[in-house]
């Protein structure tokens, strides 16, 4: 696949749940300095899959962290639906990431002395709000988690742990998910289960979804590709097939050499 | 090895300064206590040194004065004609008669000089002036002529040019003219707080023998052996040398410095086996951190041992620095309180610091249990599998039933050394037992708190739960039983002390309310604080109550105490001019004859009755300690009743007494009238008593039980420093939760929790563990209170009374203890990076 076309900002006709606009990120100073984002502009539709790819250290980590308010930027803006995040004070972010985000992490993240149910329930519970029970019982409904509710997750196995926290990042209905490889610590069937349910809420319920990942095969349930290295976007696949995908980072690797570390 | 352990340490600094703080406050206490009664001792004994300075041999009564205090006083003097005998030896200089005694001196103000020490009456004469040295004026000349301590100027408000009344137990008041002031060498006032009074020899033996010509002591110069004078005046004198007289002296001194001394190595071992506890904490949360590190070295080919020693090598090094800092210290605060001892206690007393070679057990014990303590987590560090460690840290929790089943032991054994040392069956080392039983049920209940702390950190919790942060602050709480135990096990150790002691205290107080009140049938008391000299005031005086007009009734209660004999048997004799009408007041009843007694009738309570055999209108012989024999009829018996226990003569005996004056009147007021009014009348009749005041019963009350509370008082300041241990403790507890869970708090704040709602978390967390310790001290103070009550209802420790005060004030200040040790912690995780805690491994 060529790289000729430079990534342009995808300008779609559905609105925009998350958009980011000429990021600049680096860490250190002087000599040890690393640039992890070099001016990345570019947009997540609402109600989209995306996934974001690329080598070890291109930046894929740290632009979900940016997006997602977790990290600061150097320069250029970030928007969560029609809400500036740059500049936001903790509080405000803290607030923002509470209401509007759903974060899935690779080692599930569980608090360990509540229950499932709890688990998923615990956007609301810091909130001091209430979930909307009917909500709450379709995604346990779809998830299957139902007879898992009470227990603990030490008593849940990787695929059900992941599947809590999937429905604990839905269980607000944020604007957006983000997902940080999502199944980096499981078997194929529990991976294929939580990707299905990722693909589906996107599919039944509208959900916008970014993940992060270095698996081609989940990166092709997704509805679009973004390829990151060197802290730039360099490619951008939109109904990515796990063999496209596969090619195209077979391509970027050639021709990119690997690069330092970043965070 | 010892490398990187000691890079290692040089990271982790303000955890080990913690750490250290409580071996340096431990070992500071136990350093302190040593210096403390070594350098009083030192200072004691150079003081009475220089009081024998010249005295070859002292010659005192063969009796011993503590087997002869309930005698005549005669039985331990010397008679004068002894010291002609003394004087007559061959290679003596010269030979003083020392008389000395306590006499009671009227001041300024009215009221008996020096209330808390007492007032020395003594035969000013020759040898005297060696160790006196006069500051003003001159030695008394005439009968009525004294000198007096500087001491006696300060505590009396009179001097030299001023009149004095003074009077002894046997001696009817009189007046002296201060010709002269001394002080003692080494320009001091006073030797240990009291106030002195020099009298001509005659006078003093008027005030002190019952006006024999006799000495209490004889001091010799020359170099007679202390064996020819033996042989010349007989078996029933005591001959000693100068040096062995001083140094018997000195040791009856330095008790009250050895009492302290304990008193504060109590104090210090209680610190340091609350230290125990956070050490043991402190390098399990050191070990935790470095368990990849370790789990490395083991991967790299480290032996167990190996690991172990790195470990212990730490400890080594924290155990002997914060020692050395302690044991300096604790010199340090030994020489402070020598001081405060010599000028509360000892009038000034000049202190020479001395530094026991037995204070470096106080650097063996600081590192010994530091080293001690770091074993069990240096052993379980070693026990982790490398492979193990190297992944994520899981602590699975372990099961309680080896722990609770050694606790229940290990209390069990504690308990029953605490009852039999309680119940007399361990004989002289009763004490000994009951603090060793008490020591091992605090290390059996120890174990027992992981158990405990479920449900009672559940019960706590549910009270924070009101929040979402306190609920997760209550389940972290919960999360690791020992852990929590064992943090808040150093708080509770200090709650129940003080607890139990407050327990102890208040039923102390309760029995003696509830005796005023059952027993009491009066409005006002008069009487006096209890001294060497038991109180008393002038018979007219009562009669000059009886006459107020509001007063409807007064009972009036005599005694005499020493040297009387009924029957044969010594025993003290009671007098009252109105017997019906005191009988009434102190709550006794007449069983069989009348209380109006003849001239020669005797009262008795039935049990009294019963041991000595005796029935209504039986003949008893009685002797009176002025040698009176008479045989009195027996014409009443009193049913058994606290203050009427005892035998009562008519008052036509009064005048056999050796103190023919009423100790105590109770004063009825008449109905509707003001018994503050009456007080105030009362008070005015008793100018002229220096000895006695008197108080409405709920001062008496107040007045019999002050001494406690100053007791208790001292107890709680000094277990504060345990208190702070605890904190240091929580504290360092907290923040190992708060380095474990990071990935948690990440989490958390990620999905949307606040800085203020992480705050309130950790704050929760440490609230409940510090009110679990608290509640459990509480608890088992309680116990340990109700355990001694039990142990002395029979010596008339009736009542249980808690101290609900102090046991709200403590519940209080664990929530504000709580609060406080969460401050550092809490803003720790508040301060957390949200990147790098979601990225911690």
């Amino acid at each position: 696949m060529p790289l000729a076309n430079p990534p342009a900002p995808q300008l779609t006709r559905t609105r925009s749940a998350v958009t980011a606009a000429n990021l600049w990120r680096a860490y250190g100073s002087g000599e040890a300095q690393v640039v992890a984002l070099r001016d990345v502009s570019v947009q997540f539709a609402s109600g989209a899959f995306t996934a974001i790819m690329g080598p070890s250290g291109s930046g894929k980590s740290t632009l979900m962290h940016c997006l997602a308010g977790l990290d600061t930027t150097d320069r250029g803006t970030v928007r969560i639906g029609e809400t500036a995040i740059t500049g936001l004070n903790d509080k405000a972010l803290t607030k923002l990431r509470r209401d509007k985000i759903g974060f899935i992490f690779q080692q599930f993240n569980l608090l360990p002395t509540l229950t499932a149910e709890e688990n998923i329930l615990l956007p609301a519970s810091i909130a001091g709000t209430k979930a909307d029970p009917e909500w709450i019982a379709r995604i346990i409904a779809t998830l299957d988690l139902a007879d898992r509710l009470t227990h603990k997750p030490t008593e849940l196995s990787g695929g059900q742990q992941q599947r809590v926290a999937c429905a604990r990042a839905l269980a607000t209905r944020p604007e957006v998910v983000f997902a940080d490889e999502p199944t980096g610590n499981l078997d194929t069937r529990s991976s294929g289960e939580v990707l299905r349910f990722l693909r589906r809420s996107v599919d039944d319920f509208g959900q916008t979804i970014v993940m992060v990942t270095h698996d081609p095969s989940a990166a092709a349930h997704a509805d679009r590709v973004v390829f990151l290295a060197d802290g730039q976007i360099v490619e951008d696949l939109h109904r990515p097939t796990a063999d496209a995908v596969i090619d195209t980072m077979r391509g970027f690797e050639n021709r990119v050499p690997l690069a330092g570390e970043a965070r | 090895m010892l490398r990187a352990t000691l890079k290692g340490m040089a990271s982790r600094k303000a955890r080990l300064v913690l750490t250290s703080l409580a071996v340096v406050l431990g070992t500071m206490f136990v350093a302190a206590a040593m210096v403390l009664t070594a350098t009083m001792e030192k200072s004691v004994s150079g003081v009475i040194a220089d009081a024998f300075t010249g005295v070859d041999a002292v010659v005192t009564s063969a009796e011993d004065p503590a087997a002869a205090q309930g005698n005549t006083p005669s039985a331990t003097l010397i008679p004068a004609d002894v010291l002609d005998t003394v004087r007559g030896v061959d290679g003596v200089d010269t030979a003083d008669g020392d008389v000395s005694g306590q006499v009671n001196a009227i001041g300024d103000d009215g009221k008996l000089v020096g209330a808390f020490a007492p007032t020395i009456g003594f035969n000013w004469n020759d040898q005297s002036t060696g160790y006196n040295e006069i500051r003003d004026g001159r030695g008394p000349q005439a009968d009525d002529e004294v000198i007096v301590s500087a001491q006696f100027v300060t505590d009396a408000g009179l001097s030299i040019g001023d009149t004095v009344t003074a009077y002894s137990y046997s001696a009817d008041r009189a007046d002296y003219e201060i010709v002269g002031v001394f002080g003692l060498s080494g320009d001091r006032d006073s030797l240990a707080g009291e106030t002195q009074m020099g009298f001509t020899t005659a006078e003093a033996q008027r005030l002190l023998t019952q006006g024999e010509n006799a000495y209490m002591t004889i001091y010799v110069t020359g170099d007679a052996a202390t064996g020819d004078i033996a042989d010349a005046i007989g078996a029933d004198y005591r001959v000693q040398t100068g040096e062995e007289a001083s140094e018997e002296a000195a040791e009856g001194f330095a008790a009250v410095a050895d009492i302290m001394g304990y008193i504060f190595l109590g104090f210090g071992l209680v610190a340091v086996f609350v230290s125990v506890f956070l050490i043991i904490n402190t390098f399990t949360i050191i070990v935790a951190q470095r368990q990849r590190e370790l789990a490395l070295l083991r991967a790299i080919g480290a032996a167990r041992g190996q690991v172990v020693g790195s470990v212990l090598a730490e400890a080594a090094v924290i155990g002997v620095i914060a020692s050395i800092a302690g044991l300096g210290l604790g010199v340090l605060l030994g020489w402070g309180l020598s001081q405060l001892v010599s000028s509360s206690a000892m009038g000034g007393l000049p202190v020479e610091l001395e530094v026991p070679p037995t204070s470096l057990w106080a650097l063996a014990v600081g590192i010994g249990v530091t080293v001690l303590s770091a074993i069990i987590p240096a052993v379980r560090a070693s026990g982790v599998p490398p492979v193990a460690a190297m992944r994520e840290a899981v602590n699975p929790p372990k099961p309680l039933r080896g722990i609770t089943i050694a606790g229940l032991a290990v209390t069990a054994v504690g308990g029953v050394l605490v009852a039999l040392g309680l119940t007399d069956n361990l004989g002289d080392l009763g004490l000994t037992g009951f603090l060793t039983g008490v020591g091992i049920a605090f290390v059996g209940i120890t174990l027992l708190t992981p158990i405990l702390s479920r449900p009672l950190v559940a019960l706590l919790g549910a009270v924070m739960s009101w929040s979402f942060s306190g609920r997760l602050g209550k389940l972290n709480a919960g999360r690791n039983p020992r852990r929590t135990a064992i943090t808040a096990s150093a708080l509770m150790i200090a709650v129940a002390l003080v607890t139990g002691i407050a327990t102890i205290v208040s039923s102390f107080k309760e029995t003696t309310a509830e005796l005023a009140d059952q027993n009491l049938d009066s409005d006002l008391i008069v009487m006096g604080q209890q001294g060497a000299n038991i109180p008393t005031f002038a018979p007219e005086t009562l009669a000059e109550i009886k006459a107020l007009p509001d007063v409807s009734a007064v009972g009036d209660m005599y005694g005499e105490f020493f040297g009387a004999e009924v029957d044969g048997r010594q025993t003290a004799l009671l007098a009252s001019e109105d017997l019906p009408t005191s009988l009434g007041i102190f709550s006794g009843t007449v069983a069989e004859g009348s209380a109006d007694l003849p001239d020669d009738g005797l009262a008795v309570n039935e049990s009294a009755a019963a041991d000595y055999g005796v029935e209504l209108g039986d003949t008893v012989p009685v002797t009176f300690a002025d040698g009176t024999e008479v045989p009195l009829r027996v014409s009443a018996i009193l049913d058994d009743a606290l203050l009427t226990d005892g035998w009562w003569v008519a008052p036509a005996q009064i005048e056999h007494f050796t103190v023919p004056k009423p100790m105590q009147a109770y004063i009825q007021v008449a109905d509707g009238a003001d018994v503050d009014a009456v007080q105030d009348q009362v008070d005015d009749i008793l100018a002229d008593e220096p000895e006695v005041s008197v108080t409405n019963n709920a001062d008496f009350v107040e007045q019999q039980t002050s001494q406690l509370d100053i007791l208790l008082n001292s107890v709680q300041i000094l277990l504060a420093l345990a208190i702070i241990i605890a904190i240091i403790g929580v504290v360092n507890t907290l923040v190992l939760s708060v380095l474990e869970r990071t990935r948690e708090l990440g989490l958390l704040r990620a999905i949307g929790m606040t800085r203020g709602q992480a705050r309130r978390m950790i704050t929760v967390e440490s609230v409940i563990i510090c009110l679990f310790g608290a509640v459990l001290g509480i608890a088992v103070g309680i116990g340990l209170g109700w355990t001694v009550q039990q142990a002395l209802e029979e010596e008339g420790l009736t009542s249980f009374a808690l101290p609900w005060d102090l046991i709200v004030t403590y519940l209080v200040a664990a929530v504000a203890v709580g609060l406080l040790a969460a401050i550092a912690p809490a803003a720790r995780a508040a301060k957390l990076n949200v990147l790098n805690a979601i990225a911690y491994e």
